[in-house]
């Protein structure tokens, strides 16, 4: 790298800033609006945090449906999770590792489907969720959120096992392994980072969907938190100090997750893991 | 090979429990655009192509594939300067870069309802920041529940926000494949920073941005969630584009088919472009 003059390096750091300001600056006024109280919403324009209170909070789990929605997106993004972990793995090493003619159209239709708007996707699917009696309840939407995290989970895991070579395996099953074992003990461990990054965009995409969860679900008490926050908007006046608490408790897990694992989110985004 | 049978039928139930979760709803869509439907429940009578008869004969959906045209095309051709440009930021030697380039990500990783409604408070015409901001220039505040262009405007601008980390990490990625002897040699040719980014990075960056650019057209020409959480189309439809005239067709006004017929359309459109990514990266087994 060559020595850049004062002057450049002050622009690049302007730079930066100005960059970090733009990303950031929404979350941190959704924070910090979400720990103000009505009169300091209202009245006090300063930047700087403060002043603090939890009143949002209080009022937002004691008196919304909140928590409900909660222990709906958890139900949902774990079943959702679940689901997508153990077909994905069992299509994508399949995939790789039986020979048979059209097997890359499995990947193909896989990589179409997760190319697919979840609109497009949410209507036909309702309506076979009526025929089916299943319409407006929780298991329809995790079998939704499914049509989006499966086709992930084979494309990002077919990535990963058609890396591993057969002899790993085949060494393993020379020993006296079964095929199950074999997989279990050899192929597994070495995908890991692959399956944690699926577990992580699968728990991503059905925590944060919105479309699927409005088409889906009519009943309130089964909105999951996108869905349900956004009932709260039409029903009262605009609380915003509410408004922002709810918001900042949905980013939460994210941001947490995302500090703690950002090596895995780095590699899942730079695959495209998050269809949008 | 010892095992394979067990792998056929695990493989064979996988693959029918997957084309009943994706196929047969992709087929059932197509099915529901040629039938006359008031509901989800009602008897469906079959009209043949009389549902698109009367989309197409539609002004309204005219407007929206316009107004959908506009709005992708926009958010496209922003993201992907705005993309390259914190890219080639974040390739220089930067401090703190991990924690820059994390920052430079979150917007992508929001839910789109948490976007939506920050924004919405930032906007609100009385106590907004930003409406405090633009008062500093004389202007009351910004009107975007009542002008059109307004709303569509700050629709294109969340998208921008929200999906250009997308490109960013995309073009990074592709900025630490190019060999660095090119730039070497151009330095030493007596290259400008622009003629080696013009002549060298951009060559290089061209596989990425055929990606890019395709990825993006499909998922922004039928985005929905972030427009109808902020405008609900609105105002006087002027951001209702094809997936919320869908939506509205279905859900609002009771006109499953037609709905169905915007959809299909929407989807033809979209299967093109994907058969374009198809073609241009051809899927490979060996890599």
């Amino acid at each position: 790298m060559n020595k850049l003059t004062l002057g450049q390096r002050s622009a690049l750091y302007g730079l930066v800033c100005v960059t970090v300001v733009y990303s950031f600056f929404p979350i941190y006024w959704m924070i910090i609006s979400s720990f103000r109280d009505d009169n300091s919403l209202y009245a006090n324009f300063s930047l700087l945090p403060g002043p603090f209170t939890l009143t949002n909070y209080e009022v937002l789990l004691e008196l919304t449906d909140y928590p409900t929605w909660f222990v709906n997106s958890i139900l949902v993004a774990f079943g959702t999770v679940c689901i997508t972990l153990v077909m994905s793995v069992l299509i994508a090493y399949s995939v790789t590792r039986l020979q048979f003619r059209g097997k890359m159209a499995v990947v193909g239709v896989m990589l179409y489907a997760y190319m697919f708007p979840p609109l497009l996707l949410a209507i036909p699917l309702f309506s076979l969720f009526v025929k089916l009696g299943l319409a407006d309840t929780r298991l329809s939407l995790m079998i939704s959120h499914c049509t989006i995290t499966l086709p992930l989970g084979v494309w990002l895991l077919w990535g990963f096992f058609k890396q591993i070579p057969l002899d790993v395996e085949e060494a393993a099953m020379v020993d006296g392994c079964s095929r199950l074992r074999a997989f279990v003990l050899v192929v597994l461990p070495l995908t890991l980072p692959g399956v944690l990054t699926v577990a992580i965009f699968s728990f991503l995409l059905s925590w944060t969907d919105y479309t699927f969860a409005l088409v889906m679900i009519g009943t309130d008490s089964l909105k999951t938190l996108p869905a349900g926050l956004d009932t709260m908007v039409g029903m009262y006046e605009l609380r915003w100090g509410e408004l922002m608490a709810g918001s900042t408790l949905i980013a939460l897990p994210l941001l947490v997750m995302f500090m703690f694992l950002s090596r895995y989110f780095i590699h899942g985004l730079s695959a495209g893991a998050l269809k949008g | 090979m010892r095992g394979e049978r067990v792998l056929y039928s695990i493989f064979s139930v996988a693959i029918a429990l997957t084309a009943l979760l994706i196929l047969y709803p992709a087929y059932h869509a197509l099915e529901l655009s040629f039938q006359d439907l008031d509901s989800f429940i009602s008897k469906p009578v079959w009209i043949g192509f009389g549902n698109y008869a009367d989309v197409l004969a539609m002004p309204e959906f005219w407007n929206a594939l316009g107004r959908g045209l506009v709005f992708s095309g926009t958010t496209i051709a922003l993201q992907i300067v705005l993309g390259i440009g914190f890219a080639m930021l974040l390739d220089t030697a930067i401090p703190a870069k991990p924690l820059v380039r994390g920052i430079t990500v979150l917007p992508y990783l929001l839910p789109t309802i948490i976007v939506a409604l920050t924004f919405q408070w930032m906007l609100d015409s009385t106590v907004g920041v930003f409406t405090q901001f633009v008062r500093l220039f004389g202007y009351s505040y910004i009107p975007w529940g009542e002008s059109g262009t307004v709303a569509m405007t700050v629709v294109i601008v969340l998208s921008v926000w929200i999906w250009t980390p997308f490109v960013t990490l995309a073009f990074l990625a592709g900025l630490q494949a190019v060999p660095g002897e090119l730039y070497e040699a151009a330095r030493v040719d007596g290259a400008s920073a622009w003629q080696r980014f013009w002549h060298i990075t951009m060559p290089q960056l061209r596989p990425v941005l055929t990606v890019v650019l395709l990825l993006r057209a499909i998922w922004m020409f039928n985005k929905f969630d972030i427009i109808w959480l902020t405008t609900r189309g609105g105002p006087l439809q002027a951001t209702e584009h094809l997936p919320i005239l869908a939506y509205r067709k279905t859900f609002e006004m009771y006109e499953v088919g037609q709905g169905a017929a915007v959809s299909a359309i929407s989807f033809v459109i979209l299967s093109v472009l994907i058969l374009f990514y198809f073609y241009f990266f051809p899927l490979d087994e060996k890599e």
